[in-house]
């Protein structure tokens, strides 16, 4: 197993681990405004892990590039969607 | 490498579902608009994991896809089932 | 000033397009058309001027976000994996310094990012309403010094 092998193992691992805590998060938290919290911090940082740990395994310089571009658009459109949501569920109050 | 990588997506997938589920239980509609948030982070995970173990080309752009279909269906969907208002920092 | 600006972001275009799509001259007439729609919406959505980015604050700024945004992550997981959950979620009101709204717009994406912040719109006088998951936490205090860096960034200081 090689060093960059290694490296993948590592950060995919530690992005499986976030993807569980917001799951868990996600199941244990006491509402949907707190849940959406997990969602989005774990999730993402997981989502970051994996994309880190898929980069020596990229084909050449344009897949590692792809992978990136992937990562800014989601890491874009979460912060985005977060507070869009995060609004409407305030809007309609604390119901659960 | 190819069978850890797939480990790991069937794993992601896996935390994916049972979030969904929980999700899904709502109780409202917007509470279930996370669903696509969820499935932005944790099916583009997926879909990146079974892309580098198998090699098919093409994945990556289903997932830049999903990336940006899934903040639009967010987006929109939430528009539509609040009442617009003054009330808008975004 | 706004050609250029014009042609920035076209060319900025144009290069994500090849990265996504990948090079091949057949398909150029595809990427050409693209890059200019996207550079048209993008100068009715954020026309030149609204908002100046300073390189070098730019990528200092990028690697705080980037460990500010991992700690997010630890925090979170530490609270969803122990036992005792020792939450306490509620709003807390911060009032932005930032003047232009294309800034303020800007940071509250990115402090939906930070550690225990999510913005969820404002109030009647313009204040944020911050969902957090400690409200025992100087929300508030981290929020304006996340701000003043973020305002140095763009210019606004």
């Amino acid at each position: 197993m090689s060093v960059a092998d290694i490296f993948t193992v590592v950060a995919v691992g530690a992005g499986c681990f976030f993807f569980l805590a917001g799951t868990a998060g996600l199941l244990r938290f006491p509402d949907s405004l707190t849940r959406l919290h997990a969602l989005t911090k774990a999730d993402n940082l997981g989502l970051g892990l994996i994309v880190l740990g898929l980069l020596p395994q990229a084909t050449g310089l344009l897949g590692a590039l792809k992978l990136l571009a992937v990562w800014v658009l989601v890491q874009l459109s979460s912060a985005t969607v977060a507070q869009v949501i995060a609004q409407a569920l305030r809007r309609r109050g604390p119901s659960s | 490498m190819t069978d850890f990588l797939l480990a790991a997506a069937g794993f992601i997938l896996l935390t994916v579902a049972i979030g969904l589920a929980r999700i899904l239980r709502g109780p409202e509609n917007v509470d279930r608009t996370m669903a696509a948030q969820l499935l932005g982070t944790g099916g583009i995970a997926t879909l990146l994991l079974a892309a580098a173990a198998t090699g098919v080309r093409g994945a990556e752009d289903v997932a830049l896809g999903l990336a940006l279909l899934a903040a639009f269906a967010s987006v929109a969907f939430v528009t539509s089932v609040t009442p617009p208002s003054g009330d808008d920092p975004s | 000033m706004s050609t250029t600006v014009a042609i920035g972001r076209a060319t900025l275009f144009f290069a994500l397009w090849l990265m996504i799509a990948g090079y091949r001259l057949a398909d150029v007439p595809v990427g050409v058309a693209a890059a200019a729609l996207a550079t048209w919406a993008s100068l009715r959505l954020m026309p030149p001027g609204t908002l100046r980015l300073r390189l070098w604050s730019l990528a200092s700024f990028g690697v705080h976000f980037l460990g500010q945004s991992v700690s997010a992550g630890i925090e979170v997981a530490w609270l969803a994996l122990r036992p005792s959950m020792p939450l306490r979620p509620g709003f807390v009101t911060w009032r932005p310094r930032l003047q232009s709204a294309s800034a303020r717009n800007a940071f509250c994406a990115v402090s939906s990012l930070l550690p225990g912040t999510l913005p969820a719109g404002s109030d009647d006088d313009g204040a944020l309403l911050i969902h957090c998951l400690d409200v025992d936490q100087p929300v508030a205090d981290n929020l304006t010094a996340e701000e003043q860096l973020f305002g140095r960034m763009i210019g606004h200081d």
